[in-house]
């Protein structure tokens, strides 16, 4: 009864694009969990071939895996600045936002062209340390895993930094006063206290670089030299040139069941609206 | 469904008034506009269409212009109709999708032959008309049943001068040694070409290619492929090469010239073992501008003028042999199927491309990742 009552007129009004949202984005959605099943015959041999075709775990793995380091870098990288930013004064913490944002605006191709230009065999880098007399052979920067690694925590950084550097804000500095004060050291506070306190920035920041990196395609491509075959272009491929659709729904539809999985996972361990930024007290 | 039939109808027919003078401009992008309401873009594209133009579907940049030029000009001046673009890039899952949608927007699309063979298999294309398109204009076996070759690209090498300074690559056995010749490479990555390089690096003569034996290219790709970086655009296939990424490249012959200018000649392009791809102009099922007119369309395409523009617009190489026989000496080497060329080249067989992209594709980039 009182939730009926608690119910606010405003979803009355938003209700009408709500369904636009629920018909547009699903009737899509669904037909592609339809080609799944039956492009290029009805049956489960679309998902059958996950466990028979050791090509299709081959890309899973190595999107799993480069899509783990990257979020585990970016987030490590994310925190150090998010703290740098939380603990200088305000204009310096403004300086470093905007260049920040500025990373965060560029556009993907642009950054992939230039860290091929700064890293590749013939680039800025690699023809410094030879000059310098560091090194004899240019070193392989890029068209390889590594490149798409440099390639991808690069545009992910600021991903991460945002949510954490949200959750650091929110801390009351008292607490770790009364932390010091109560006889922990610098170490014991942060790691007893500052760091849980900043959990949720940390889970949402994760969350936020692992889903979209199991999106990326440019930078693979491109960084990668061909080489480092990631389910986003492999997708596209499959769409595109060699006409598997249902090779390419069966993979678009485990992607998706993946992201749901890992949100219920999570939902378990924690509130996800805290960590999403949603539901603050 | 039945909303969507009417107003397409509607306008359609109103296009129709618009072109015969029936209808004021105003209204018809009026109509346009209502019609719009439902299913916008598709629609004022079909009903665009049906007022009387041909779309050509190709890949923009250079070739929006060169095709204006060499094509529609003279197909505009011939039958009054217009020619416009999209530029999209018609791959075949485009293709295929734009029909299975029942929205085709597009009359002709620039793509390759082997698409003709798999997307015709499937009844997505048109079939062309043999009695408006000559089968003698284009290359003996390239007058196929659902595409004609309008012109040639191909896939060729390019090695960098100063790497071998004591003796030059000169075929595809050259540059799958890694020992003779030292130096990064680059190769197609949607396995195009880079199988038939290696089959001939391997032994396999050019004439007796196909069918392609998949695991004996494979294996000769995998052993170089620590030392081969792969592209899947013109643009990066060039930048790999000036940039220095590599000392030997595979690339499209058609840009091949552009970049020995503009290195002023530190990199050269290998004929030896090229593979010509036959480039074919196909129609999908169903397309707006008519049968009638995009034949016509093709038909202006072979003639000996609009294929020398293209020639010097883009590279790419003409199929009528009359217009072959045109082209000045100095230009002969860069065309894939000049008469000092055909000895050398290898030509693609689109029939088993069309029928084998999927297995090859797949493997190809199986192997390489």
């Amino acid at each position: 009864m009182s939730r009926i009552q608690s119910l606010n007129p405003a979803w009355l009004l938003v209700a009408p694009l709500l369904a636009l949202v629920a018909v547009m984005f699903a009737g899509p959605l669904l037909n592609i969990l339809w080609l799944s099943f039956t492009d290029p015959e009805p049956g489960i041999a679309n998902y059958v071939a996950l466990v028979e075709k050791t090509s299709l775990q081959k890309l899973l793995w190595t999107t799993l895996r480069v899509c783990l380091i990257t979020t585990v870098l970016s987030v490590a990288l994310g925190y150090s600045i998010a703290y740098a930013m939380a603990n200088v004064a305000e204009a310096s913490r403004q300086r470093m936002m905007l260049f920040i944002l500025i990373s965060f605006w560029i556009s993907v191709l642009v950054r992939t062209f230039s860290w091929i230009m700064l890293l590749g065999r013939n680039g800025l880098l690699n023809n410094g340390l030879i000059e310098a007399g560091l090194i004899s052979q240019p070193i392989p920067f890029v068209r390889n895993e590594l490149g798409v690694l440099i390639g991808m925590v690069h545009y992910m950084i600021p991903y991460a930094v945002l949510p954490i550097l949200a959750a650091m804000q929110g801390i009351d500095g008292r607490v770790l006063q009364a932390s010091r004060n109560l006889g922990a050291s610098p170490a014991q506070t942060f790691w007893r206290v500052y760091l849980p306190l900043t959990k949720p920035g940390i889970i949402a920041g994760a969350l936020l670089v692992f889903i979209l990196s199991l999106g990326f395609y440019i930078t693979p491509a491109i960084m990668g030299g061909g080489k480092v075959l990631m389910v986003a272009e492999y997708i596209s491929v499959q769409i595109l040139v060699t006409l598997k659709w249902g090779t390419a729904a069966m993979l678009a539809v485990l992607m998706l069941a993946s992201v749901l999985g890992l949100l219920y996972v999570l939902s378990r361990f924690m509130k996800l609206s805290a960590a999403l930024g949603g539901g603050r007290t | 469904m039945q909303d969507k039939q009417f107003m397409r109808e509607t306008v359609t027919e109103a296009a129709h008034a618009f072109r015969a003078g029936r209808l004021d401009r105003r209204s018809f992008l009026a109509l346009c506009g209502m019609a719009g309401v439902a299913i916008p873009s598709v629609l004022a594209g079909k009903a665009e269409a049906a007022a009387g133009e041909i779309v050509m579907w190709n890949w923009g940049g250079q070739s929006e212009e060169c095709h204006g030029s060499a094509i529609g000009v003279p197909f505009t001046a011939e039958t009054g109709i217009p020619l416009k673009f999209d530029t999209s890039g018609p791959l075949q899952g485009k293709i295929k999708e734009m029909v299975d949608s029942g929205n085709v927007t597009a009359d002709v699309c620039d793509a390759d032959l082997f698409d003709a063979v798999a997307l015709g298999a499937t009844g997505h294309l048109e079939p062309i008309d043999y009695a408006v398109v000559s089968k003698d204009k284009t290359l003996p076996g390239y007058a196929l049943e659902f595409g004609t070759s309008i012109i040639l690209y191909g896939y060729a090498f390019m090695y960098d001068t100063q790497a071998y300074p004591d003796g030059a690559p000169a075929n595809w056995a050259d540059f799958f040694d890694l020992e003779k010749f030292p130096g990064q490479r680059s190769l197609y990555k949607w396995a195009n070409g880079s199988l038939e390089a290696a089959l001939m690096a391997d032994g396999v003569a050019k004439d007796a290619l196909y069918p392609l034996d998949l695991d004996r290219a494979l294996a000769k790709i995998t052993a170089i492929k620590d030392s081969t970086i792969y592209w899947g655009s013109g643009s990066e296939a060039h930048d790999m090469i000036v940039n220095g990424e590599v000392s030997m490249g595979m690339v499209w012959q058609n840009r091949g010239r552009n970049i020995e200018q503009e290195t002023n000649g530190r990199y050269k392009m290998v004929m030896d073992g090229a593979i010509a791809m036959p480039g074919a102009y196909i129609v999908p099922k169903g397309n707006p501008g008519g049968r009638e007119a995009v034949m016509k369309f093709i038909a202006v395409s072979q003639s000996v003028d609009a294929q020398l523009g293209l020639f010097s617009c883009l590279g790419m190489t003409p199929t009528n042999a009359e217009a072959i026989a045109m082209i000045s000496a100095e230009d002969a080497p860069y065309a894939i199927t000049s008469e000092a060329n055909m000895a050398v080249i290898a030509l693609n067989d689109p029939t088993w491309w069309g029928q084998n992209t999927d297995a090859a594709v797949n493997a190809f980039l199986e192997a390489i990742s």
